[in-house]
């Protein structure tokens, strides 16, 4: 009953405050970025710089088929700018690639060494013999240079034929993948709700030490545990409502949200915990702030790995917002891992539990000293 | 004016080295250069990792982990186990007298195309010794991923000069100390600009340092300080505001989001989204940052360009400061 009291005063004071109002507004430019300016598919496509040194009729073929596949069906003359010198190319642009066309290996060299992309010369002598001559930057790997060396031995018909001959087999066709703009809400979600929360729930307790509140606890019957619990809870609310803001739009009924309230309860109260804790340790903000803000950019590291699937180290599994991005992943999309999520938010709620017990000790001594 | 300024921040410095705050934010670019430093390698050596039968194909084995990394297990249970989870395994396993690949079921289209692909030069014998490729490089060592972590590396310290600022200053409010200016020599804005000068010099160092252990060291480092310089007068900015227009901390950290989130925003457009998509976020001065950063660290900046990206930076900054200064001359009387 007291913590009732406590969570709803706590609820009006921060009412009265801006600092909901700023989560709220927050929430929805957060909204209005991920809905007009993030495009449902980047279309993120590879520069490659060609030279075809090759008699007429061979590089007619070649340029027919690159017309073939280009989205509009026509070449482009584009002239390309490195540093003074105007350069000359032929432009096609497919699905996944851009194709700069150039007159001389000499231009091919240029443009590859200052757009530090890749260039290759394809080459067919007059016995009809092909060969292929790729210029690279210096740091791609050995795995990537050897599928450059054997993806032309095949004649290239037989190679695509093989591929299509392959049998695929996928253990569920359950999995609703994502697009790219639902692939951002995971990051976004833990950035604005868990790991903001924990260092706004620092601020909130540095701003009842600065003002003396804390101080009275020590001569009210209220327990310490109640008083940081309220604030705890105050926070997680508010982050229920700002993921509710942003996920609802975008993603419609297709989440599981039963699943995401649990998965953002407990990971709010974990945050909340690791805040509490910051703010019983240090003395102000500005001494616990290197320390925020270290946590903060260490606990991003696993949306690196989140962005990039196959960079997964096993160490990025030690990091608690590994947990908070896949899970929100499993939770927006239908098919998602259910059992994942039920599993981190116990853990979660154990390390939180820990946690708020240890950030307890720490304000009850600060009380008493 | 100019050496009471000093002598606040001098005071600061002297007060924070106390407190070892100053050792705290001088370790934090040293901090974050050696994470890109520990972390690029690894992530610029990703491929698509198989899961394969153990003793199966030594061969085929062989011949795989020339392009992909290659784990193996005792038998088909296994490997249905390893692809099941969460991240990018993909399973060729054998059936009959050919093989079939085996997926979770929710891999990126571009990892199955892949492992399709090295299936079929396998079953080709397509071979690596018989190839009439040949493979010139320009000795570039540093890959684009180091240098897109070292340009956050760098956006992030003039950020948290910013961020600085605004808590010396709601602190130095919640402590009343702004309005005791008023019987000192100091003015109340000479006061509030010693305070920022931690915040200012922070960016610079924070480069530097950064530049300078990520192996950069070779860049134009006058264009670069130029960008940086001209980044930090916008975090400062925001920061001086922040910390004039909130009173207590936690207000002033919830409103830290509209720093982080136009620059998450920035990265994320400059670096995934197409051509035809950019100007969506020309408006935002740190997308010109990044662009700037982007070019001096990839060496192809040129004056002109940088002085223009300078120019575009400070112009939107010069916007902001318009539409900010009623905040701050509200903020200033109400300290």
């Amino acid at each position: 009953m007291k913590l009732w009291y406590s969570f709803t005063k706590e609820l009006k004071l921060a009412s009265k405050s801006f600092y909901f109002y700023i989560e709220v507004v927050f929430a929805i430019i957060i909204l209005v970025i991920v809905l007009f300016v993030i495009p449902e598919n980047f279309n993120s496509r590879s520069t490659e710089y060609l030279y075809l040194d090759m008699p007429e009729a061979a590089e007619s073929v070649l340029l027919e088929t690159f017309l073939k596949e280009d989205t509009d069906g026509q070449a482009e003359s584009i002239e390309v700018k490195i540093k003074k010198e105007m350069i000359p190319t032929t432009y096609y642009e497919t699905g996944d690639r851009k194709i700069y066309v150039v007159e001389s290996e000499e231009y091919l060299v240029k443009l590859v060494d200052e757009k530090k992309q890749i260039g290759a010369v394809i080459k067919i002598d007059d016995t009809g013999e092909t060969s292929y001559k790729y210029y690279l930057q210096g740091y791609e790997t050995d795995k990537l240079k050897n599928l450059y060396r054997v993806l032309h031995n095949e004649d290239m018909r037989t190679l695509e034929a093989t591929i299509n001959a392959q049998d695929v087999r996928p253990i569920s066709t359950e999995y609703k993948v994502m697009n790219d703009r639902e692939h951002t809400l995971p990051s976004l979600l833990t950035f604005n709700g868990s790991l903001m929360g924990m260092f706004i729930l620092a601020a909130y307790i540095f701003l009842d030490k600065e003002q003396g509140v804390i101080k009275a606890y020590a001569v009210t019957t209220s327990p310490v545990w109640q008083y940081l619990m309220s604030k705890a809870l105050v926070v997680t609310l508010t982050s229920i409502i700002t993921t509710a803001v942003i996920t609802i739009p975008i993603m419609g009924g297709r989440p599981n949200y039963p699943l995401m309230l649990l998965l953002l309860i407990t990971t709010g109260f974990f945050a909340s915990s690791v805040g509490l804790l910051i703010s019983g340790v240090f003395k102000s903000m500005q001494k616990s702030f290197s320390a925020i803000f270290f946590a903060m950019i260490a606990m991003m590291i696993p949306a690196i790995a989140y962005f990039i699937p196959s960079w997964e180290p096993f160490w990025i599994k030690l990091f608690p917002t590994y947990y908070i991005i896949q899970g929100f992943s499993e939770v927006i999309v239908k098919g998602g891992d259910i059992a994942f999520v039920l599993w981190s938010s116990l853990g979660f709620l154990v390390a939180g539990m820990l946690l708020f017990m240890w950030a307890t000790h720490q304000h009850k001594k600060a009380l008493t000293a | 004016m100019l050496k009471k300024i000093w002598a606040v921040y001098l005071r600061d410095i002297k007060v924070n080295t106390r407190e070892a705050i100053t050792i705290y934010l001088i370790l934090a670019p040293v901090l974050l250069a050696l994470v890109v430093n520990a972390l690029s390698p690894s992530i610029n050596d990703t491929t698509v990792k198989i899961a394969m039968v153990e003793g199966e194909n030594p061969a085929q084995v062989e011949y795989l982990e020339n392009f992909a990394r290659v784990s193996l297990y005792k038998d088909i249970e296994a490997i249905t186990e390893r692809v099941e989870r969460r991240d990018n395994y993909v399973g060729i396993v054998p059936e009959g007298d050919g093989y079939y690949i085996l997926t979770q079921g929710n891999e990126s289209e571009r990892v199955v195309d892949f492992v399709k692909a090295l299936q079929s030069l396998y079953v080709l014998d397509a071979s690596i010794e018989d190839s009439s490729a040949e493979i010139v490089d320009f000795g570039r060592e540093i890959p684009p991923l180091k240098k897109m972590l070292v340009n956050i590396s760098i956006i992030m310290s003039s950020v948290l000069g910013g961020m600085i600022i605004a808590i010396n200053i709601v602190e130095e409010k919640g402590d009343n100390t702004i309005s005791a200016v008023n019987v000192t020599p100091i003015s109340r804005m000479g006061f509030i600009l010693g305070k920022s000068m931690m915040g200012l010099m922070m960016p610079i160092y924070g480069s530097i340092a950064i530049i300078l252990i990520t192996g950069f060291g070779y860049i134009n480092l006058g264009q670069m300080l130029l960008i940086v310089l001209s980044a930090t007068l916008l975090s400062l900015l925001i920061g001086f505001v922040e910390g004039l227009a909130n009173d207590d901390m936690m207000t002033a950290a919830a409103s830290f989001k509209m720093i982080f989130l136009p620059i998450a925003g920035v990265i994320a457009v400059a670096e995934a989204v197409s051509e035809k998509w950019q100007w969506t976020v020309w408006w935002m001065p740190y997308y010109w940052t990044y662009r700037g950063n982007d070019a001096v660290l990839s060496e192809t900046a040129t004056w002109p360009q940088i002085l223009l990206y300078t120019a575009i930076i400070l112009a939107l900054c010069g916007v902001v400061y318009l539409f900010l200064a009623p905040k701050i001359k509200t903020g200033l009387a109400k300290s």
